[in-house]
């Protein structure tokens, strides 16, 4: 084997891509299931289904399938799945200025670290 | 002891539902390369039996986690949940020839550090929440 081609503009893009609807999809299903209007059992359910909220996290979710695809096909798997771990700390960045979460130190120690490990690899290879 | 061969055998079903997902990905990808944004890649993705290995992982892996959550505790289970890198890494030296080079052991392992952080935080917020109705 060839060693690892150098991340192109493409793989760059669907990479960016990938980050920005899975937290799009995952900050929908919250505001879909956050609801406080939304009630219990099978109510809740429609209530949620006659929502947006919802479809736009599935389509998301359906987009982000075949984006990690395409993204997967261009890079090794071990490089493809270290650099995904970057949506770990979108989720929780996006979270803490959406839904007021707490960033306790701990939490930031967490989110530096998966970056920083994230560019080591994106950077080294 | 019962409860904790329960969680052992969750997580790895867990971690196993999550590396089929990743490995048929892969698979599925490289099988519909060219990558294009038209219908006829879409078409070549859905066309392969490989696909489907990566939806039955990700179905597999839902229903695990939504499972585990019922019992085990929060921070773990996350860290857990995000572990499959781990056996993506090593399946993928084994299955597409792939080299563990200095950056990606680096990388690796800062970003395992970084999920055991992250945790150990939902761990300690879950006590701080349910501490007071505990005590």
């Amino acid at each position: 084997m060839p060693a690892a081609p150098a991340i192109t503009h493409l793989v760059a893009g669907l990479w960016l891509l990938n980050v920005l609807i899975d937290t799009g999809g995952q900050l929908a299903f919250k505001a879909a299931a956050g609801d406080p209007h939304a009630g219990d059992g099978l109510a809740r359910w429609k209530h949620m289904a006659a929502r947006p909220w919802l479809w736009l996290g599935v389509g998301c979710y359906a987009i982000e399938f075949l984006v990690w695809i395409a993204f997967l096909s261009l890079i090794p798997l071990s490089e493809g799945v270290l650099l995904g771990s970057i949506n770990i700390v979108a989720i929780m960045v996006a979270g803490r200025f959406l839904f007021g979460e707490k960033l306790t130190r701990l939490r930031v120690a967490g989110i530096v670290l998966v970056t920083l490990g994230v560019a080591i690899v994106g950077l080294g290879g | 002891m019962k409860r904790g061969y329960f969680y052992l055998f969750g997580f790895l079903l867990l971690m196993g539902f999550d590396t089929l997902a990743q490995v048929s990905f892969k698979y599925a990808g490289t099988q519909a390369l060219p990558v294009a944004a038209s219908l006829a890649w879409v078409l070549r993705v859905f066309g392969q039996p490989w696909v489907y290995g990566a939806v039955i992982g990700y179905i597999g892996a839902f229903f695990t986690w939504m499972s585990l959550l019922k019992h085990a505790p929060i921070g773990p289970a996350f860290a857990a949940s995000h572990l499959e890198v781990v056996s993506v890494m090593l399946l993928s030296v084994w299955l597409f020839d792939e080299h563990l080079t200095a950056p990606r052991v680096l990388g690796a392992i800062a970003i395992i550090a970084g999920i055991v952080c992250l945790g150990l935080a939902e761990s300690r917020e879950h006590v701080a929440e349910t501490g007071s109705a505990q005590a």
